[in-house]
């Protein structure tokens, strides 16, 4: 697949096109990788297929081998592995808190101390999650900025 | 949680608990028998007895993060081990007058006291993390909302 990038005025509507053969799972790949990267996730609920601002996800939470991302009062399961949202929600304040965790930061009510060092944080879903020991170090160095 | 951390954790507690033990000891000990006298081979105790009671809080181990509920429920068996293990070396102990029921009551009590103390010492430190915590959270929300 040959990659052109053309300028255009800034009159003009940005836009990326894809131009196939077919519409196979790495073309899918590559449009999903590009709406992230503009501030949205593709997701699935009720069979029927959304785009989820990146903003409106509170935490995305790794179940069996499944994504799931979760809003203020729904869940979408997403194709998109852990780690690679990691990797691509890293500029959008979104840090692991857990091995199959994301938070956004943005998110975050507010932080209390759990047992074992641990820590509970309130979503301002309501929802409270758990911040695991081993990710507070990161946790503290993303809130600095480092 | 990784196991070279916990063990770190336990190792934190050990020094806490030989502490509070030799404390404990110092008070019951007033109370019941301040006459006694101790000789270089009883200075081990309060270290003995801590290393025994680190045993039981093996039970809070786990690969997996355990929720807060799991996590209390184990404390809770931790608790009751560790006041099996103490009052198992009092009731096989010669210096130890166990057939005094005051004297039983104090040992758990105090195993209760100090339980209560380590935990409450490391939730103190844990709520002060939370409070600078939230101060950085405040701190970064405001900058990139």
């Amino acid at each position: 697949m040959n990659v052109r990038i053309e300028q255009v005025e800034k009159e003009r509507e940005e836009l990326v096109l894809i131009r196939c053969h077919a519409v196979t799972d790495e073309v899918r790949e590559i449009a999903s990788f590009i709406k992230s990267r503009a501030g949205t996730l593709s997701g699935t609920s009720d069979a029927k297929q959304y785009e989820i601002p990146v903003t409106d996800v509170c935490y995305i939470e790794s179940v069996d081998g499944k994504t799931f991302l979760y809003t203020r009062n729904r869940v979408y399961e997403t194709a998109y592995r852990i780690y690679e949202l990691e990797e691509l929600l890293k500029p959008k304040h979104f840090l692991r808190i857990a091995k199959p965790m994301l938070v956004n930061l943005m998110k975050i009510k507010s932080i209390q101390p759990a047992f074992n060092g641990r820590f509970t944080a309130t979503l301002s879903s309501g929802e409270k999650i758990i911040i695991s020991r081993n990710y507070v170090k990161a946790l503290k160095a993303a809130l600095k900025g480092e | 949680m990784e196991f070279k951390r916990f063990l770190v954790n336990k190792l934190i507690l050990f020094f806490m608990l030989s502490t509070l033990i030799t404390v404990a000891i110092v008070l019951i000990g007033s109370a019941f028998d301040p006459e006694a006298q101790f000789g270089y081979k009883d200075m081990p105790v309060p270290i003995e007895y801590a290393a025994l009671c680190m045993l039981p809080t093996f039970v809070t181990w786990s690969k997996r993060e355990l929720s807060p509920k799991v996590l209390l429920v184990r404390k809770a068996i931790m608790l009751v081990l560790i006041e099996g293990v103490i009052l198992f070396i009092a009731f096989m102990s010669d210096v130890i007058d166990t057939s005094r029921i005051g004297v039983v009551l104090a040992i758990a009590g105090s195993v209760l006291v100090i339980f209560v103390l380590a935990n409450l010492f490391v939730w103190l430190k844990d709520a002060a993390e939370a409070k600078k915590l939230n101060r950085e959270l405040e701190a970064f929300q405001k900058l990139h909302g």
